[in-house]
């Protein structure tokens, strides 16, 4: 289970989050919405330990992992996709999704993770002698997730993953997102498309101004007035 | 005449493949860490003093001489960017940007190597390094050629040969060019970026170093010579500093233009080369002559 507890975390004199807390299952998957600036990239930018949180804690199973450094969270299984196109450009297809196997390198075999991916981005394949600068925006961000992937994430953290996409592409993006949660990795879904991030999700938070706002199972976040108003459109 | 020529030509080869090592090294640098490396030629001249301790006080050969300098080159590069640039970085407010000053740091650095060797011996009076192979000048036809110079030649492409071959067939070496791709992005797949950061320094001083021992023979050793620094630049800029092997191309360019200078123009005028050099490309073509368009991302 991965906990985030009462963090806090400012850039420079701007509050960016106050008191946050949430909370994935191994195996669940949990949304966190909100509006441009409401602090979610920083939420995931202090679990990754990217970003310090001023207050609180994280726990990662059992484990405080509150100021560890990036390489250590991720060698946890604590995966972020970060938000817009985070590529090795100049890379091929292939060499960006090897670099994924970095923390477990020696192990020279990574035949089944490469395979785990092509299925589910059979396009990655076709591409894989590509230089990744030359991919189309839905192609890059199956990259990055693939990428992720290769670092064998318990814990997949998506900033916003159907930025700019067309609305086929994220529908086809989130049946892979909701295959993987089945595949038995646990997802922490950061999105300003709300209604498409609930409805894969078991749990959802929103974050307002650096706060949680509210949160509740998924289903009953849909329902609500409030939300409907704000985040799902008339 | 012609054979004048040639023989500048091919001599000017072989002192720009020393400067394209030296190129190297500065481009790498700026290619993952922005920093233009001011203390580049100092690290030239640490590699010919360090060949010389190792030949001349602890009694190596010269391969021996190779290794040792290598070595010692990288730690100096790696303790560099860990002792003073890392610092300064992680003292940055996010979103600050401490470039500048980095830049700076590494003027301070060539004035620390520049006093530092003279703890070694030998920098009291101007000396030549041993030449890596004695013997009777080779003939080419009509171009004479020293052995030394045949040896730079051999080095330096080995050397490049090397470099490529790592950076593109290894993961560390991919890791390090996606690091200076996008440190963002590698720090969350869990590449340790300041490691990497600290390589790409090691190795960089292993580049230059290497130019220095394979210069030592022919240039004057002082703890000055660090100038031939500004050739490196040159090349780099002819290259366009973003294109690694145009930076080669560059040096070549660069050995051959000075020689021809001093062959057509005046030898005096030799000095002034790589400036009217740097000057003419930013000009005409600040993206290099071997680049396309101006490259303002980096690859
Ligand atoms: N690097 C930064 N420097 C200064 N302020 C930042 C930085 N990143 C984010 N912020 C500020 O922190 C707040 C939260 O930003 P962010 O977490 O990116 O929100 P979201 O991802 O929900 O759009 C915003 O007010 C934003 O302006
Ligand atoms: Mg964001």
């Amino acid at each position: 289970m991965l906990e985030v507890q009462t963090i806090s975390a400012s850039y420079g004199s701007v509050r960016a989050l106050e008191a946050v807390s949430l909370q994935v299952d191994a195996g669940g998957i949990v949304c966190l919405l909100g509006a441009n600036g409401a602090g979610k990239s920083t939420t995931l930018n202090c679990i990754s330990g990217v970003v310090p949180s001023a207050r609180g804690r994280i726990r990662c199973d059992g484990r405080d992992i509150t100021g560890w450094a990036i390489e250590r969270i991720v060698a946890l299984g604590i995966v972020q996709v970060p938000e817009g196109r985070e590529l090795f450009p100049a890379l091929s297809v292939e060499e960006n999704l090897v670099l994924g196997t970095w923390l477990h390198r020696r192990q020279r075999n990574h035949g089944p993770e490469f395979e785990r991916v092509y299925e589910y981005f059979p396009r990655l394949k076709e591409r894989r002698k590509q230089a990744a600068g030359f991919l189309s925006g839905g192609e890059q961000q199956m990259l990055m997730i693939g990428r992720a992937l290769m670092a064998r994430p318990k814990y997949l953290l998506l900033d916003e993953p159907s930025l700019g996409l067309s609305p086929l592409l994220v529908q086809q993006l989130f049946e892979i997102i909701a295959r993987m949660h089945r595949d038995g990795i646990a997802i922490l879904l950061v999105e300003q498309n709300a209604k498409v991030a609930l409805s894969v999700s078991e749990y959802g938070y929103i974050l307002e101004n650096g706060e949680v706002r509210l949160h509740g199972r998924a289903k009953a976040l849909s329902e609500d007035p409030e939300v409907h108003a704000a985040y799902l459109g008339a | 005449m012609l054979i004048s020529l040639l023989q500048a030509i091919a001599s000017g080869v072989v002192t720009g493949c020393a400067y394209a090592l030296v190129a190297l090294s500065l481009v790498m640098i700026y290619k993952s860490t922005d920093v233009i490396n001011f203390g580049g030629g100092e690290m030239v001249m640490i590699g010919g003093y360090l060949a010389m301790f190792a030949l001349l006080a602890i009694g190596l050969p010269y391969a021996g001489a190779f290794v040792f300098a290598a070595v010692v080159a990288f730690m100096v590069g790696a303790a560099f960017d860990r002792v003073v640039l890392d610092r300064m970085l992680g003292r940055a407010l996010p979103g600050q940007s401490v470039l500048v000053a980095m830049v700076i740091a590494t003027v301070g650095l060539s004035y620390v190597l520049k006093g530092l060797v003279r703890v070694v011996p030998y920098t009291e009076e101007v000396r030549r390094l041993a030449p890596l192979f004695a013997g009777d000048p080779v003939f080419l036809g009509p171009i004479i050629l020293q052995r030394q110079d045949i040896a730079i030649v051999v080095i330096a492409v080995l050397l490049m040969r090397a470099w490529w071959a790592f950076f593109n067939f290894t993961l560390l070496g991919k890791a390090l060019r996606a690091t200076s791709q996008n440190p963002r992005a590698a720090a969350l797949i869990g590449i340790p970026v300041r490691a990497m950061r600290m390589t790409i320094w090691g190795i960089a001083a292993i580049f230059a170093a290497m130019a220095g021992i394979l210069l030592g023979p022919k240039l004057l050793m002082t703890p000055d010579m660090g100038s031939v620094v500004i050739l490196a630049f040159a090349a780099a800029i002819v290259g366009g500093f973003h294109n690694l092997p145009g930076c080669i191309l560059g040096g070549v360019v660069l050995g051959v233009v000075q020689n021809l200078v001093g062959l057509y123009i005046s030898s005096r005028a030799i000095v002034l080369t790589p400036f009217v050099v740097i000057m003419l490309v930013l000009v005409l073509r600040p993206q290099g002559l071997f680049g396309g368009a101006v490259v303002t991302k980096k690859v």
